[in-house]
């Protein structure tokens, strides 16, 4: 009973922690619900990749079958082919059939892969650093923004993710503020409309011929 | 005490009703979004696009024929040390420029960074050689009159393939003037003036090739994936610089 004689500052207090405590359960639980995911992916496969490019022996630039093997197993799985190269096509993606929608997808994701596999050479001495995630728009989509720091200063890669096939999914990377699919959309752009859809898929399968 | 333990229950139920719902809200599925629709397609103002890729050809070939032998005889007659002191030298009187750029963009702080490292770097740097000043935590800057323009407010205008220097806008050509208008070698005797830009130019390219090599080795159409490349570039920088005002 005398407890209950509280006096005030003791409950100010108690009502501030109830107060903090809601606001802190509020606030973690809102930010795992979408961030976790994405974030995480991105990391885990920062590492990933990070942790497998430095078990290889150094080597110089040019097609290496090692480097292409890490792509394929860190980095292929989480990310979305159809959908990067849907992007890439614009417009024109409604043009092609679903064959010729299917073969673009296929060449594409190789020509990206080799690519790649360029790029991660230089994670050899680099780290990679999440800084932030923020929401891209009402559908869901988020933007993992992270930081490659090491020799020189450091740069910004940006990945966009997304959900809609039930697993988060990379669908660009911006390097610099730099997306490569962009720059293939522009490329793609040129090309149906000088020789249609065929002409692009003949241009893909040209590069990655050599 | 009785009182205050009697409300805790209340608090507790209030506080898992709250973080229920945001769990609950999250599994409900998203609409499946339209990726063709998501992007806008941007627009690329490049009018003079068969001079511009006349010019780039010649690039091209300049490239084979000059720059490439060059380049490989500046990195096979100089050690490495010694390229890096001179990208070094380069880099510092860059960042005078920077400096300005950023002060002209009204970025106070980043102008003080600037400044303070070319003090550093000339002095205890000797010369600039070294880059003492990334060293002690001051990050190297980015930025040109172009992005100063573009923060400004202006335009990129129509694309521009120039010969020899490379790919540029409208906008950023007008940068590029200024920076030979306010760069102390174009006041030199014609000799030391030219060889000094000559040095920076071979320098510089040097320093390129991994990006060079990435863009032959990945693109379709090379104009056109270049161009997006720069235009991308352009944009990204302009919008950091307005987003940090």
């Amino acid at each position: 009973m005398l407890a209950c004689r509280c006096p005030r500052p003791g409950i100010t207090t108690v009502r501030h922690t109830i107060a903090f405590l809601l606001l802190s359960l509020f606030v973690g639980a809102v930010a795992p619900a979408w961030a976790a995911g994405p974030e995480d992916l991105v990391r885990t496969m920062a590492s990933d990749v990070t942790a497998s490019v430095r078990s290889l022996p150094a080597t110089g630039n040019g097609v290496n079958p090692q480097l292409t093997a890490i792509i394929e197993r860190d980095l292929v799985p989480r990310f979305d082919f159809n959908r990067i190269s849907q992007i890439a096509m614009g417009r024109n993606w409604l043009k092609a059939s679903p064959a010729e929608q299917r073969q673009i997808t296929s060449e594409f994701s190789h020509l990206l892969i080799r690519t790649y596999s360029n790029a991660i050479n230089n994670l050899r001495d680099m780290d990679v650093v999440v800084r932030s995630t923020r929401s891209n728009g009402s559908d869901g989509d988020v933007t993992v923004r992270t930081q490659m720091v090491g020799r020189g200063s450091p740069s910004s890669i940006d990945y966009s993710l997304s959900n809609a096939t039930g697993s988060w999914k990379v669908y660009d990377v911006q390097v610099e503020g730099i997306s490569l699919v962009a720059a293939y959309r522009d490329e793609f752009t040129g090309l149906v409309s000088s020789d249609g859809v065929a002409g692009v898929i003949a241009a893909l399968k040209k590069k990655n011929a050599r | 005490m009785t009182l205050c333990v009697k409300r805790l229950p209340l608090a507790l139920l209030v506080s898992m009703a709250l973080f229920g719902a945001p769990v609950q809200a999250a599994k409900k599925p998203a609409p499946a979004p339209v990726a063709v629709q998501a992007e806008a397609e941007p627009v690329i103002l490049d009018p003079f696009e068969p001079v511009n890729r006349g010019v780039f050809f010649f690039n091209e070939v300049f490239d084979a024929v000059i720059t490439t032998p060059v380049k490989f005889l500046y990195k096979t007659l100089l050690p490495d040390p010694l390229r890096r002191g001179i990208g070094n030298v380069f880099d510092n009187l860059d960042d005078v420029y920077i400096g300005v750029n950023h002060g002209l963009q009204g970025r106070g702080n980043l102008a003080g960074n600037d400044f303070a490292r070319v003090l550093i770097n000339t002095s205890i740097g000797l010369g600039g050689l070294f880059d003492v000043a990334s060293d002690m935590g001051l990050a190297k800057g980015k930025g040109d009159y172009g992005v100063t323009l573009g923060v400004w407010g202006v335009g990129p205008g129509p694309y521009l393939v120039l010969p020899v220097l490379g790919v540029s806008t409208l906008r950023d050509t007008v940068g590029r003037g200024l920076r030979i208008a306010s760069d102390p070698r174009t006041y030199l005797e014609p000799v030391p003036g030219y060889s000094l830009t000559g040095a920076e130019y071979v320098h510089v390219r040097s320093t390129n090739s991994a990006t060079e090599d990435l863009i032959s080795s990945s693109s379709l159409d090379k104009y056109r994936f270049t161009r997006s490349l720069f235009l991308q570039r352009r944009e990204a920088l302009i919008n950091a610089a307005k987003q940090s005002n």
